[in-house]
């Protein structure tokens, strides 16, 4: 039977479900710019209804904590764009640097300084015109000052490609601890999760989990496995647990031929990082593939045309008469690795640069026109050095133009997928503002309701009598 | 449906992206560079080094072909003082051989004729910058030497045989230089020095043996003729040569003009774009500034 104390009750509990609601609302928009929080929306429960001779009375209404606002599987597959973008982009970033240092020459007038096109070109044509008058001792400075830019600014690139792979070893390495700490927190955040939420949404432990999960994303490639009683494990992409019943495993370094390697569980994961994804997976392949290929095609580049011009040089007759022994131009290369970086000129003296053929006197040229046919001869891999070298940075060019397209495409998905995340997880303040309306109006009227129960309550103590109770 | 609350944020992002078009856009205007790194046009950085290569050899060949024109005219003028100076010597001898010359007149012929040997001889041991141009590849040793020891004294060659070429860029080989014994002592009678040296002494006595000192004023005619037929090669070599840097420089200025239409930026195109890229911001900066300025957000209206 209902009755006026029940009625007061409905309304009290009605009260504290709307300020427990408003609750919601404000934190909402307290935490509105609060990175990884996700929107929550209050729940109301009706409360279980009083049968009384069979008639039955509703009995107010509870208000059961909020409901985050979450779709694991867009959270997961924002992750994994996410290590796609981060990946390419640090790639990218690092091929960027490498191909300033091939900057396409712009002008026939003036040769860019660095522009090893160029500097192949004028050093064979340096024994072209040396043809032209073998003897002439300003000829012969030529072709030994061409081979100092040449082999200065092959060796300069090596230089700057080594010192990048150097920097990119260590922004790996330090990449380490940040995915240690990365993956301690998460370990402790499943804890707590499974401890305090089993069969439910954790809310801000979720949210905290959820933020820590992307910024690992970020760094290196995962995959996620939700586990029972709402943890999860979290393994590289190649395998290798991270975090698996809320237990962290830690990544460790170690230098393995001059560059930093990384192992879980004592296994070298290297390999599998670097193709797995994440800042890590983009540093990785750059520095173990993309560097490394650029320093070959530069090492085969300066071995072949060392090894070529000083076989050649030793095959001719130096301006002293030396016959077959003139010496070399470039200091001897034993194997076509390092060969760039060790790129220099040994000659000092103009008059042992052989330009005379074996056994031919001083004034012959046929040697110099040997060493200046080599330009056009296929020594560098069957290709001439300059369609090599063309080859070469054709190659770079679209290899760093894929990773851009690569890239594009992989920020744009993030973007897209961040974009549904956030229409779904989002605070959005105008909700909150016709949540907060609501609920105001909600309290208002639960307000008045208990106005005039309370005056009704009057009316039945006082019987009538106006005087006694208000 | 929900939308996206954070919807300025993309709009930076876009306003961003006009900004680096524009970046781009002004760099390649102001530097005139369409091709500003390899991964904006990987093909046509890669065809602009085959074409540079292409343009840098033709205009090192061009350099060379002065330095040999020189070398070259140096010889063919010589050789044509050469032809002058036997020129003189058959028509001396001409005279001598006539019978009307007393024994003082012949003698002072083979005076005469000794003195064109030494100036021939002179001129066959011409050097151009330091370096002999008739001795073969041995330019630095004197090519030609008389010895009196006999009579008739004898011209020897101390340099070779070895001729040196000129390599054009596509693959023709231009002679730069005939070797001293080819044109001064060339076999039997095509030898200018055989034939002088036994005109000096058919003279040197004053009584003239007419059949042998004919015969040998006939062998210095054809020797002469000989020198000018080495003096055709010379003279072929510098049509060869000027032809060749004139097809060089002809090649040069296509190549440059290709090699300008690939890398060098198209002013009209990059102003056109970068002024659709500038409208473009404007419109985005106004969307955000009105976005901003507007309230946010429906608390705004709530009293």
């Amino acid at each position: 039977m209902g009755t006026i104390s029940a009625a007061f009750s409905i309304m009290t509990q009605a009260l504290d479900a709307d300020q427990a609601a408003l609750n919601v609302v404000a934190n909402n928009v307290a935490n509105a710019n609060t990175p990884g929080y996700t929107t929550e929306t209050p729940n109301f429960q009706q409360n279980q209804p009083l049968e009384v001779g069979g008639v039955s009375y509703g009995d107010g209404v509870t208000q059961t904590g909020a409901t985050s606002a979450r779709d694991r599987v867009l959270t997961e597959r924002l992750n994994q764009q996410q290590q796609l973008a981060s990946s390419t982009g640090s790639r990218l970033t690092a091929l960027n640097t490498a191909q300033a240092l091939f900057t396409p020459d712009s002008g026939s007038s003036s040769a860019t300084a660095g522009d090893i096109s160029s500097d192949l070109t004028g050093f064979f044509n340096s024994f072209s015109s040396l043809e032209a008058n073998p003897t002439d001792n300003s000829l012969r400075e030529e072709v030994l000052s061409s081979a100092s830019t040449l082999a200065a600014d092959v060796s300069n690139a090596a230089a700057s490609l080594n010192a990048q792979r150097s920097a990119l070893d260590q922004d790996a390495s330090g990449v380490t601890s940040q995915v240690n700490s990365l993956t301690s927190a998460i370990a402790q955040l499943d804890q707590q999760i499974q401890s305090a939420s089993p069969d439910a949404d954790a809310g801000t432990l979720e949210d905290q989990r959820q933020q820590d999960l992307s910024q690992l994303s970020q760094l290196i490639g995962i995959n996620q496995i939700t586990t029972e009683n709402n943890g999860i494990s979290v393994t590289t992409t190649a395998g290798q647990p991270l975090i698996s019943e809320g237990q962290s495993f830690q990544l460790t370094t170690g230098t393995v031929n001059g560059v930093t390697h990384f192992f879980a569980g004592g296994a070298d994961i290297t390999a599998g990082l670097a193709s797995g994804g994440g800042e890590l997976g983009g540093y990785l392949t750059a520095r173990d593939q993309d560097i490394p290929g650029v320093l070959g095609s530069l090492d085969q580049l300066a071995y072949s045309v060392s090894t070529q011009v000083n076989a050649l040089n030793n095959a001719g007759t130096d301006l002293d008469g030396d016959n077959g022994n003139a010496g070399n131009i470039f200091a001897g290369q034993a194997q076509v690795a390092g060969s760039a970086a060790g790129m220099s000129v040994v000659m000092t003296d103009p008059n042992h640069i052989a330009a005379a053929g074996a056994g031919q006197g001083t004034g012959d040229n046929s040697n110099a026109a040997a060493m200046a046919a080599l330009g056009n001869q296929t020594i560098v891999n069957g290709e001439t050095p300059t369609d090599y070298y063309a080859n070469f940075v054709s190659e770079l060019g679209a290899t760093v133009s894929n990773v851009q397209t690569e890239n594009t495409a992989a920020t744009a998905s993030v973007t897209q997928l961040q974009t549904q995340n956030n229409a779904l997880s989002s605070v959005n303040l105008n909700d909150e503002a016709s949540a907060m309306s609501t609920l105001e109006r909600s309290y208002q009227a639960a307000s008045q309701v208990f106005t005039m129960l309370n005056t009704l309550m009057a009316s039945v103590l006082n019987l009538g009598e106006q005087s006694t109770v208000s | 449906m929900r939308v996206d609350p954070n919807y300025v944020t993309t709009l930076v992002g876009s306003l961003d992206q006009a900004q680096a078009s524009q970046q781009q856009l002004t760099a390649e205007l102001s530097s005139g560079v369409s091709v500003t790194s390899l991964s904006q046009n990987p093909v046509a950085s890669g065809e602009n080094v085959l074409l540079l290569n292409q343009i840098q050899q033709d205009d090192s060949f061009t350099q060379s072909t002065n330095l040999v024109t020189g070398q070259l005219q140096v010889a063919d003028s010589t050789l044509g003082s050469v032809v002058a100076q036997l020129t003189q010597a058959i028509s001396l001898a001409t005279q001598a051989n006539n019978g009307t010359e007393n024994a003082s007149d012949v003698k002072s012929v083979s005076n005469q004729i000794s003195g064109i040997l030494d100036e021939v001889q002179s001129l066959a041991n011409t050097s151009y910058q330091g370096q002999y141009i008739f001795s073969g590849g041995q330019t630095s040793t004197t090519p030609f030497a008389t010895s009196n020891a006999t009579s008739p004294a004898v011209t020897t060659y101390n340099g070779d045989a070895d001729i040196n070429y000129l390599v054009t860029p596509n693959g023709q080989k231009i002679q730069l230089n005939v070797p001293g014994s080819q044109i001064f002592l060339g076999s039997g009678a095509n030898s200018v020095f055989g034939a002088l040296n036994a005109l000096v002494a058919d003279y040197a006595s004053g009584t003239v043996n007419t059949a042998q000192a004919v015969s040998d004023t006939a062998a210095l005619s054809t020797a002469m003729g000989y020198v000018s037929q080495q003096r055709v090669t010379i003279d072929n070599s510098i049509s060869q040569v000027t032809a060749a840097g004139d097809a060089v420089t002809n090649v040069q200025t296509q190549l440059t003009s290709a090699q300008s239409s690939l890398m060098q930026a198209d002013v009209g195109q990059v102003s056109t774009q970068l002024s659709l890229a500038e409208t473009q911001q404007t419109a985005l900066e106004d969307v955000i500034a009105q976005m901003e300025s507007q309230s946010n957000s429906l608390f705004s209206k709530l009293q």
